[in-house]
């Protein structure tokens, strides 16, 4: 009888719990609803990359010495270097390069360890195609200027939420030369150029 | 319709009696004085009244379609809102055409029926579907006289005709050929008979109390003194189960299981495109909007106000039998009616964003040993309480 | 002829029709799932005729128990085992039919004899339509008190049965390994997922 008594008292409990969390759930729900729309309407609005962003490679071909060290630190091997050896000048001669961005994970190595900084990343993120074959770049594909979303006259940029300034959680109408939170990076690196101590820093 | 034929011109009455069709207490009956309009063309008794029939039935389903658009809308939008979206914005202001370019794309769409499926039980399934359902809408009352028919088994016929729904799509689940519409079908079979006896035993209590089935008795019964004769204030137990038991039958979330996408892909509903599969849509949000009247009717005192509209009109000296007096009344029901129905699809709409999908023997568990006993114990304390207080539970 | 009689007498015609036309259907056509569809036809229509005679509460009752319950039980239980072949050809499926028809023959013609040679007060009691829900009520707790108790036990009877039918003897014990059987997924008890020092590894 006891125990009869318990389990009614267990199953009565465990209804009233059950009713509670759902009613916090709806809270949560219905809170949300007074709070403004995060969406960026991306063909109009854009968001800013942030300045380390690993977008579409960027290859210069006059800096390029055909190293094949971007090759040697690809995890799959995926820069292609076309090059001849020049026999009267003794020097190889780059004749095309090329990166498959549909294959690239766009890892950053090869921009990491190229000698001649030939390679850069840029910020250019929309690399759609209607064909996979065209997102086989060339060196002159390669070498084409990135586009940029705060130069776009057709774009508005937008902040991300680590670069808008302390307490704002919505980057529309956020004045452009409002400070971000936090120190910029040339600040950080001022700081270690004018060390307190005169000592040697890390470069 | 007495008081008004006289003092308005007969243009203006055609016009009264599609907006308002009828007004309340008094017994104005616009179906009487438009018969006698017509007769007074010349017209015979018998003909008047066919030709006022289909006007109140097209009247609803045009409320009962426009509901659907408008449900459909304010669903992408609360859900929008309280996922930090925007919703559909670009179709018309604020997208609110955006569910009539949904239908419109359907409309256009090929209609598919599949290669090995029964064509004729096929094309069939969708239409048992939506047909009791806006048959349901004769018995949905926005005012006194403001219904299709005051049927006397009111609210009995509503619970009957929506057992006739699992039987449509049993028929679509078999007809598509497909296992997982088999199965969606099922579980919406079993899902729907399994709610419906919990749902019967809540409608049952409010019926005990109002001692009528009729609709517009249950309102009635609710409309001494305002917002606290409501039912749901006498059957707060019962509000909750019927309201669970609506969210189930109109198979919504967190009871969605019979199309729940990442087991079934759509349920019974897979292999359907076009029209057939824009008929199932429409069916399953009138579907909603009626469970929102319905719990507004028998729980929230239907077209009855908040505040009594006869105490109102005494405060500002109104007699309650004056033809613009019994106008207001009426446009007031309606939009009461209306509000409080829309109040709930709006729970409904929160409830479905918020809730996490229930597993299917987590739902027949929920439905056999916990909302029928409660259901059960409900409907006798109900009977207690009418035999112990009979002028509060009704006499 | 007024108009309301006239669409009577349409409706009873389209509703008999219907009726008559899928009571045939459910008899003699091969495929049994088209069979039961058109079992819930015939109940609907048999619905429109109490309709008709002004029983609104017993057409509802008649949809709801017979169109929903019972006709969705009989169709839940075919699409459960799905078959979708015709029924197979059997030895003495002829003589078979040709019993059952002359059975149904023999019925029908009892039937008939009944229906004509009986003298059948007409017009019958005028229709109480509202009040049929009363009157159904009064009867049932009165004069037919026993028949309405006893058919309530049956069905008592009948879900206890289907309890001790459906109901799988829970083992204790694991049969091959003589250790306790985890009882979780056969009567679905609350096996702690998460290890705490209530409940540690058993």
């Amino acid at each position: 009888m006891f125990g009869f008594l318990r389990q009614v008292g267990d199953y009565t409990r465990d209804a009233v719990d059950a009713a509670r969390y759902l009613t916090q759930g709806l809270a949560v729900t219905f809170d949300h609803m007074k709070r403004r729309p995060i969406t960026v309407q991306y063909p109009y609005e854009k968001l800013i990359p942030s300045e380390r962003y690993r977008g579409r490679i960027h290859f210069e071909l006059d800096k390029c010495i055909a190293c094949e060290v971007c090759v040697r630190v690809c995890p799959i091997n995926l820069p292609v270097v076309d090059w001849v050896m020049n026999k009267e000048t003794r020097k190889k001669q780059l004749r095309n390069y090329s990166i498959d961005f549909g294959v690239c994970i766009f890892c950053g190595n090869c921009v990491e360890y190229c000698p001649t900084n030939c390679l850069s990343m840029t910020e250019e993120y929309e690399l759609a195609s209607f064909d996979r074959h065209s997102l086989n770049f060339d060196s002159v594909a390669l070498g084409r200027l990135p586009t940029n979303v705060t130069t776009d006259a057709s774009v508005t940029p937008l902040r991300e939420l680590a670069y808008l300034p302390r307490g704002e959680m919505d980057p529309h109408g956020v004045a452009a030369d409002r400070r971000r939170a936090g120190r910029l990076p040339s600040e950080v690196a001022a700081e270690w150029a004018a060390p307190a101590g005169g000592e040697e820093v890390r470069p | 319709m007495s008081a008004i034929s006289t003092s308005l011109p007969a243009g203006v009455q055609g016009l009264l009696s599609l907006a308002t069709t009828a007004t309340p207490a008094a017994g104005i009956d616009l179906r009487a004085g438009f018969s006698a309009l017509l007769q007074g063309q010349g017209l015979s008794a018998g003909l008047a009244h066919a030709l006022w029939l289909p006007l109140p039935m097209l009247l609803v389903l045009t409320a009962a379609v426009v509901g659907v658009l408008v449900t459909v809308w304010l669903e992408r939008k609360i859900s929008a809102a309280m996922q930090q979206r925007i919703g559909p914005e670009y179709a018309g202001a604020l997208g609110i055409l955006q569910p009539m370019a949904d239908g419109l794309k359907l409309l256009v769409k090929e209609d598919i029926i599949p290669a090995r499926a029964d064509s004729l039980l096929f094309t069939l399934g969708p239409v048992l579907v939506l047909v009791p359902v806006i048959l349901s809408w004769l018995i949905v009352p926005f005012g006194q006289n403001l219904l299709i028919s005051n049927v006397g088994v009111g609210i009995f016929l509503w619970i009957a005709l929506s057992s006739i729904q699992p039987i449509g799509l049993l028929m679509s689940g078999y007809a598509s050929n497909n296992k997982y519409s088999l199965l969606g079908g099922l579980r919406a079979a079993a899902q729907s008979i399994s709610y419906e006896i919990p749902l019967a035993l809540a409608v049952l209590a409010v019926v005990m109390m109002s001692n009528s089935l009729s609709t517009v008795d249950i309102v009635q019964q609710q409309s001494g003194a305002g917002m606290l004769s409501w039912n749901i204030f006498r059957q707060p137990v019962g509000f909750l189960i019927f309201w669970i038991c609506v969210i189930a039958e109109c198979e919504r979330a967190p009871f969605d299981l019979p199309e729940a996408e990442e087991e079934l892909v759509a349920g019974y509903q897979t292999e359907y495109t076009g029209m057939k599969f824009a008929l199932f849509y429409l069916g399953s949000y009138i579907n909603l909007v009626l469970s929102g009247l319905l719990v507004a009717v028998l729980y929230l005192g239907g077209w009855t106000s908040p505040v009594p509209v006869e105490w109102l009109a005494g405060l500002l000296g109104q007699s309650i039998d004056a033809p613009a007096v019994q106008l207001v009344t009426a446009s007031i029901g309606i939009v009461m009616t209306v509000l409080k129905a829309y109040l709930l699809v709006f729970f409904a709409v929160l409830l479905r964003w918020t809730t996490p999908r229930v597993r299917i023997d987590q739902l027949l568990d929920f439905g056999w040993k916990f909302l029928l006993p409660v259901a059960l114990a409900n409907l006798l304390v109900t009977a207690a309480l009418k035999l112990s207080f009979p002028a509060v539970f009704g006499g | 002829m007024t108009i309301a009689v006239s669409t009577q007498l349409i409706c009873f015609l389209a509703l008999s029709a219907t009726l008559l036309i899928g009571a045939l259907g459910v008899v003699l056509l091969p495929n049994i799932v088209y069979a039961a569809f058109l079992l819930g036809g015939v109940f609907l229509s048999m619905a429109g005729l109490y309709l008709l005679l002004n029983a609104s509460f017993v057409a509802a009752a008649q949809v709801l128990i017979y169109v929903g319950a019972v006709n969705v039980l009989i169709l839940f239980a075919i699409m459960l085992v799905n078959k979708r072949e015709p029924l197979r050809d059997m030895p003495g499926l002829l003589l078979r039919r040709l019993l059952s028809a002359a059975v149904c023959a023999g019925l029908l013609a009892l039937l008939l004899r009944v229906a004509l040679t009986m003298p059948w007060p007409t017009p019958g009691p005028a229709s109480i339509g509202e009040g049929a829900v009363v009157r159904i009520a009064e009867h049932f707790f009165s004069d037919y008190l026993l028949p309405f108790e006893l058919a309530s036990v049956l069905l008592l009877m009948a879900m206890i049965g289907a309890i001790v039918l459906a109901r799988r003897d829970v083992m204790n014990v694991d049969v091959v390994t003589g250790e306790p059987a985890d009882q979780g997924l056969l009567e679905k008890a609350r096996t702690p997922l998460l290890l705490s020092k209530d409940n540690p590894r058993p």
